[in-house]
């Protein structure tokens, strides 16, 4: 309550001040105005990515329309841009983790235009969405704005997709190695005497994924000593459907946009490998049906002439499945033999149905209190239901379960100094509400002590400021106490190989991140930006899966600190919108806190280096641009970029001889690509070669990405 | 004549009494003084964050070899030391000599030799001298049971089916472990059982030179009431593996043997004695609660004795038991009143006599060693007539922790000194004594 009446008490006073500070400035204003106008032209001539990343947030804005005749998928381009790490398990489709500023998995939150990626369903991630609908992509860093209405603690996504006013057709078709095929479309069209609008987009990607695993230990003819040889994947073929159709009006009076959509995806995934490369599967597979109904209002000047109104309301049915139904034990070269425990679980056969029914209402108000402050009132509620069967083991009882969340977000924006500085000012309410049903092994889950049903609230709160020095010297920086609740996996178990954990606490976390950027027009086309920024992370109540005593068998439990420091940077070369380079790297330096184990002891890792993830990492990309190259209004492009990521090991620095335990080598891969449009952009050939060198790679351990591969896309924009 | 009728059956007794014990006496082999190795190395397996053992412990095994473990000898630190086998090798394994033989835990498919190198800088590294895909019969990584046979040239594994109702043999030659034969025993669940024990017990006898495999019959697959488990001896012929006899074992005698899951891969539950009696660790339900019992097979016969039991009002189960000579034993036991847990700090170390089965707690400077935790550990080792003895460290509480130890028992005199500490942090679980060479 405390908190409260001083946030309150924090806001009115900046209210005060900034009217105050109003209406001092009025004839400084009136005599700026040209001034500003002058610079508001030239700020227009920004773009949205450049703005943004102007902003008070530390944030990554990609634009990926420029990209998207190119780009395979999502993750390609995001993977590239400072402080962002993608680890993939293999080839298309494979499962990925992003990890920002050092923070990954449950901890980054996804978002479709603002909306959670989840409500399309659980098949539907980054990596398969269709490239050419993405306008562009947000990444904030450790700091979010309360408008997404979020409890992400390391950072989020925001995909924005493409927004046309004139209909169009957009299709591509891509194939490339590895038998792999996508192919995209979308299109808008709006009826001349209704102004209905109706947008379709399908999108199908396949690939057999049977790129060669080098090194693999077989058996010989005579099954009587193994050989090691190199032999191509067998059982991972990926097959992703999505489509969606959204119709509705856009700038009616009752209505800036209204839009109502159905979607729905398939995805069909074999699975190849275990965590290790060495457990190779050959029968086992993931299937994942969805059903999303959504709708979407805005409405600028909704009931007061200062006042925005958006909401959005969307149901998902999501039905996943996890075939796990043989023992047998596969070689690479797709023999086997019949062992004891089935390929995934590594117990008995499942044939398991996960049921997961999501809600999504969000509603967000913005009130212009004057020409440089606002006021957003942000309201998301979620609703997870979690049900699960199975079908082959008749043993197993269902479970029903439910966890709700209510997130209220309240944020005062203002600009000072006639634009020279911004700040944003926020506060979050976090209500978790959960409803269990599961009462298996009480003692292990805490359902023996926790409540059937409970609800607990948690606080949230932050700021973002920056400010201008010069126009080639700006800086910086923000704040947040970061709450992020337990997904429903942590909490509720995944019903086979995870143990729920009813009594788990969210994470919390101080994010802190400081900043400074730039841009100089060198005259002539050249243009320099530059942007580098430090950031702190002191996580608490560490959301960690641990191995339970039990065989196999883990559970989420709340561990006591990790504490991430680092810093990233950015430069960017640009001569007449021909020859483009850029570098960025990253480095974050992430030590375990936690001083006592469990029982008491001290813990060997107290201080050490968080394993198992990439520490530095950095990106160079150059690339130059031909115009009129044979047809007309065409251009030549011809880029390349370099990846690179330092070794890093597998375990705890404490554990084992540094020589001898295992350790992800360092990557160097190099990719290229040439794209060659013409009839200004209607026409797009391109040619990626990814893996160029065709080193041997690995992101997580002992799992090989794939070599050396082509990518031939066509892309016609009408 | 009733007197003559009395005195021919006193002198008919006396005879068949004298021609068994005559019989008994010519086949009871001399007792073999235990060999000794003279160049050896101790390695040392320690856990991260739990103890390992029985529970794919996920938190990393680290493995260091030393060539003494007497308190000359530096701390053996493990921070940043050893071998990481986590990854390809199970903490449990059947050892002879150097080598090192299992189902490692990468899933090719097949059984491994290996032994752990030493160089110069004193930094170990493992060496794989053979490694063969199964055949027909497919063990998992820890779930089986194992005997020498031949001299030690063949080594026997024994294990069950996914469901466990079928229990299979492999044989495979020591020196690069090559399938000599293999097949399934003729055994079959009894009426309302649902499995077996997942690896049961085997071992060789040399006296009567076959293999005796001890196994369960369990209602259903998984962890049961001992009450509600019969235990089995099963006596094989090692040539053909063909079941001699089947014997439920009495439940008055013996519920469960001490392990069924994981053989003696890494806990020793079955010794000998000079004399080739065979000694078995075992379970019984005691007011409700699964109690330690020790149980004997005389030499020449199959089953055991009822009449004794080496381990008399226990405090809880009787977890290891290794034979240190001249009736001799050490064992590892719970006391069930200080926990139950893998990690509970309630276990400790006794030597049991044998001729009149008492027992008294190993003690240096007249206190007892400390409690351990670690419910699945070996954390001692019997070489050249010495039994060296790892005391975890682990005390709740980081003021109260102190260095993981290791005391020496000299196997004659019973005196006990202190050896090396190794450094604090990890988990202790085992010493495995090889040879250097």
């Amino acid at each position: 309550m405390n908190f409260y009446r001083r946030l309150s008490f924090l806001i009115a006073l900046l209210c005060f001040c900034a009217s105050l500070r109003g209406q001092d400035t009025i004839g400084v204003w009136g005599m700026l105005k040209d001034t500003v106008t002058l610079e508001a032209s030239a700020v227009t001539a920004k773009s949205k990515e450049q703005t943004l990343r102007e902003g008070a947030y530390a944030v990554n804005a990609v634009n990926i329309n420029t990209q998207a005749a190119t780009l395979q998928s999502l993750t390609q381009a995001i993977d590239r841009t400072s402080g962002i790490r993608i680890r993939e398990e293999g080839g298309v489709g494979s499962d990925f983790d992003l990890s920002i500023n050092g923070m990954g998995g449950n901890s980054i939150r996804y978002f479709l235009d603002g909306m959670p990626l989840d409500a399309k369903g659980s098949g539907v991630t980054l990596s398969n969405l269709p490239v050419n609908l993405i306008e562009r992509v947000e990444i904030y860093k450790g700091v979010i704005p309360a408008s997404f209405g979020s409890d992400a603690l390391g950072g989020a996504v925001n995909i924005i997709t493409s927004r046309h006013r004139r209909n169009y057709l957009d299709f591509s078709y891509g194939a490339g190695s590895f038998h792999t095929h996508k192919a995209d479309f979308r299109a808008q069209y709006t009826g001349k005497r209704t102004g209905l609008i109706i947008r379709p987009v399908v999108s199908a990607h396949y690939s057999k994924n049977d790129y060669l695993m080098r090194d693999v230990k077989v058996r010989n003819e005579e099954r009587t000593a193994f050989i090691i040889t190199d032999l191509p994947r067998f059982h991972d073929g990926y097959l992703s459907l999505f489509g969606q159709i959204e119709a509705g009006f856009s700038g009616r009076k009752w209505a800036d946009d209204f839009f109502v959509s159905a979607s729905a995806s398939k995805v069909d995934k074999e699975v190849q490998t275990g965590a290790t490369q060495s457990y190779v599967v050959g029968m086992a597979e993931r299937k994942t049906r969805s059903l999303n109904l959504s709708a979407r209002y805005s409405k600028r000047g909704f009931l007061a002439e200062n006042l925005d109104f958006s909401a959005m309301a969307s149901h998902t049915w999501d039905h996943s499945q996890t075939i796990d139904t043989t023992y047998r034990r596969y070689y690479w070269d797709g023999t086997y033999i019949e062992g004891s425990y089935s390929e995934i679980r590594h117990r008995g056969k499942t044939l398991r149905n996960y049921y997961r029914p999501m809600t999504i209402v969000r509603g967000n108000f913005d009130w212009h209190l004057a020409d440089n402050h606002s006021l957003t009132l942000n309201y998301l509620l979620n609703r997870t239901g979690n049900r699960q069967d199975d079908e082959w083991d008749l043993d197993y009882v269902p479970t029903d379960d439910v966890l709700t969340k209510h997130i209220i977000g309240l944020a005062y924006n203002q600009v000072l100094f006639g634009g020279r500085m911004d700040n944003a000012f926020f506060a979050k309410d976090y209500v978790n509400h959960l409803e269990v049903g599961q009462s298996e092994f009480p003692s292990t889950t805490g359902a023996a002590t926790v409540e059937p049903v409970s609800t607990r609230n948690y606080i949230g709160y932050g700021l973002g400021s920056r400010f201008e020095i010069d126009a080639h010297f700006s800086l910086k920086g923000s704040y947040e106490h970061s709450v992020r609740l337990p997904v429903s996996r942590e909490v509720l178990g995944n019903g086979s190989t995870v143990y729920p954990n009813l009594a788990l606490s969210p994470e919390i976390s101080e994010n802190f991140n400081l900043g400074l950027f730039g841009a100089w027009d060198l005259g002539g086309g050249h243009v320099i930006s530059y942007e580098a920024n430090g950031f702190v992370r002191l996580v608490d109540n560490y959301i960690q899966a641990t191995v339970s005593e039990t065989e196999g068998m883990m559970q989420y439990v709340n561990v006591a600190a990790v504490h991430i420091k680092g810093v990233d940077g950015e430069i960017r070369y640009d001569w007449a919108g021909k020859l483009h380079l850029g570098a960025n790297a990253s480095y974050d330096d992430c030590r375990d806190q936690r001083e006592f184990n469990q029982d008491g002891t001290p813990s060997i890792t107290y201080r050490n280096h968080t394993p198992n993830r990439p520490w530095a990492f950095c990106n160079a990309e150059a690339a130059y641009t031909f115009r009129e190259v044979g047809l007309p209004d065409s251009r030549l492009r011809i880029g390349a970029d370099y990846q690179w990521v330092h070794w890093f090991f597998v375990t705890w620095e404490a554990y084992g001889s540094a020589r001898t335990k295992p350790r992800i080598p360092a990557q160097h891969l190099v990719n290229a690509s040439l794209l060659y449009s013409w009839m200004g952009g209607r026409y797009n050939v391109s040619l990626e070669c990814t893996n160029l060198l065709n080193v041997l790679s690995f992101d997580n351990y002992m799992l090989q990405k794939p070599g050396r591969a082509f990518f031939l896309k066509f892309r016609l924009f009408l | 004549m009733k007197a003559l009728k009395h005195l021919l059956l006193i002198l008919t007794v006396a005879m068949v009494s004298m021609m068994s014990m005559a019989s008994s006496c010519e086949k009871q082999p001399e007792p073999e003084p235990k060999p000794e190795i003279k160049d050896y190395n101790f390695d040392l397996f320690v856990c991260a964050v739990k103890h390992g053992g029985m529970s794919k412990n996920k938190n990393g095994t680290y493995v260091r070899s030393v060539s003494a473990l007497t308190a000359d000898q530096p701390m053996v630190e493990f921070t940043g030391k050893g071998i990481d086998i986590t990854e390809d090798f199970t903490l449990e394994s059947i050892t002879r000599g150097k080598y090192y033989y299992q189902v490692p835990q990468r899933a090719t498919g097949g059984f491994v030799k290996f032994h752990i190198e030493r160089n110069a800088a004193g930094e170990e590294s493992i060496v794989e001298d053979a490694e063969v895909p199964f055949k027909d019969n497919t063990f998992d990584a820890r779930k089986y049971t194992h005997a020498w046979i031949g001299d030690s040239t063949t080594l026997v594994l024994v294990g069950t089916d996914a469901k466990h109702t079928k229990i299979f043999w492999t044989k495979l030659a020591e020196s690069n472990l090559a399938v000599q034969s293999e097949g399934t025993f003729n055994i079959t669940l009894p009426e309302k059982y649902g499995s077996f024990s997942t690896s049961g017990l085997l071992t060789y006898r040399k006296s009567d030179k076959k293999l005796y495999y001890f196994y369960l019959t369990k209602l259903a697959a998984g962890i049961s009431d001992a009450a509600t488990s019969v235990t089995h001896i099963a006596v094989i012929n090692p040539e053909t593996m063909a079941v001699e006899s089947d014997t439920a074992v009495p439940f008055d005698v013996m519920e469960e043997t001490a392990g069924s899951a994981y053989g003696e891969l890494m806990q020793s539950m079955i010794f000998y004695d000079e004399a080739d009696n065979m000694y078995v660790a075992g379970l019984k339900t005691i007011n409700d609660q699964e109690m330690g019992i020790l149980r004997r097979i005389p030499v020449g016969k199959t089953t055991f004795d009822a009449s004794w039991n080496g381990f008399p009002n226990p405090e809880g189960k009787l977890l290891t038991v290794q034979y240190l000579g001249d009736g001799k034993v050490l064992s590892y036991s719970r006391e069930e009143t200080l926990g139950t847990k893998i990690d509970s700090k309630s276990h400790f170390y006794s030597i049991i006599n044998l001729s009149d089965c008492t027992r008294s707690r190993v003690k240096f400077n007249g206190q007892d060693l400390q409690y351990c935790g670690g419910r699945f550990s070996q954390r001692s080792a019997v070489v050249n007539g010495k039994a060296y003895i790892g005391v975890g460290g682990e005390v709740e509480g980081a003021d109260e922790a102190t260095n993981p130890t290791i005391y020496i028992y000299d196997c004659k005199t019973g005196a006990v000194e202190k050896g090396v500490e190794l450094s604090k942090g990890f988990c202790f679980d085992i010493i495995r004594a090889m040879e250097a060479k």
